[in-house]
């Protein structure tokens, strides 16, 4: 399963055929049909294992995390891949997808909320702005400058 | 060429053309609680699709009737694989259906929607 978070990661869903799921996961064709029913299946199931794997370990460090710099900066460094591709791509057109990336963005505005004490819609905001930052490529005076101005609203 | 529609709780599946006397069936209504979902696979024509009995294969041209692998029964009618739509179905005579419909898009868009 982690070859298919890795795939769809990488690839994005409609770039990923079923011949590739076939070649990657190492799988012969009927059975994947069998265990999955549909692609989407197998995709919906890789996607909840990137939430385990990738998101959950996310939110524990964040509840640890000392500062908005130190937030920031884990957000913006972590395997996120599937979950940013499945917001771009399939949560505007799959109701189930849709829900999961929510709740997983859900998750990662708690985890700030709570480390940091600060309020719910800044924590979002600061999720937004780490989100942004991983997909910007980590401008390096991008996460300073927002830490300056967040302690000098606060 | 097969058409797919959505008629209440069910899933009906009409074959259409002359693949209609290839495949010895002009359709079925399967309901949707026995569909596990849809996938577009124009690989999927490349694999071994086991016996066949009854339909017609004509390897390069038409893949049509009912083949056994593995314990398995699968539709076919397919002819253009760039086309080809897989239903997994489950509780069915068939374990899947593998067509050709026009837009397979909009076939996986229209299947997978009715499941939700």
């Amino acid at each position: 399963m982690r070859a298919a978070v890795r795939l769809f990661g990488e690839r994005a869903y409609d770039g990923v055929s079923v011949d590739d799921l076939v070649h990657h996961l190492g799988v012969h064709r009927n059975s994947l049909y069998k265990t999955f029913g549909s692609k989407r299946g197998l995709y919906l199931i890789a996607l909840r294992r990137h939430l385990v794997d990738d998101v959950n370990p996310l939110c524990d460090a964040l509840a640890d995390a000392a500062d908005v710099t130190d937030a920031l900066r884990l957000v913006a460094s972590a395997d996120l891949a599937l979950l940013l591709l499945a917001a771009v791509e399939r949560a505007p057109v799959d109701e189930e997808v849709a829900s999961e990336v929510t709740a997983a963005l859900a998750a990662i505005d708690q985890a700030i909320a709570g480390a940091l004490g600060v309020p719910d819609d800044l924590a979002a905001a600061l999720t937004a702005a780490a989100l942004g930052i991983l997909l910007r490529g980590g401008p390096d005076n991008a996460a300073t400058a927002l830490t300056r101005y967040v302690g000098l609203l606060s | 060429m097969a058409l797919i529609r959505i008629e209440g709780d069910r899933l009906v599946v009409v074959i259409e053309g002359l693949s209609k006397l290839w495949a010895f069936k002009g359709g079925m209504s399967i309901p949707l609680a026995n569909v596990r979902g849809a996938t577009a696979d124009p690989g999927i024509a490349a694999e071994p699709k086991g016996i066949r009995a009854p339909g017609a294969h004509v390897p390069g041209v038409i893949i049509a009737g009912t083949f056994h692998q593995d314990g398995e029964k699968v539709f076919w009618d397919v002819k253009d694989a760039t086309k080809a739509v897989v239903i997994e179905l489950a509780d069915e005579q068939y374990a899947r259906l593998v067509l050709q419909v026009s837009d397979p898009r909009a076939t996986v868009a229209l299947v997978e929607n009715a499941l939700v």
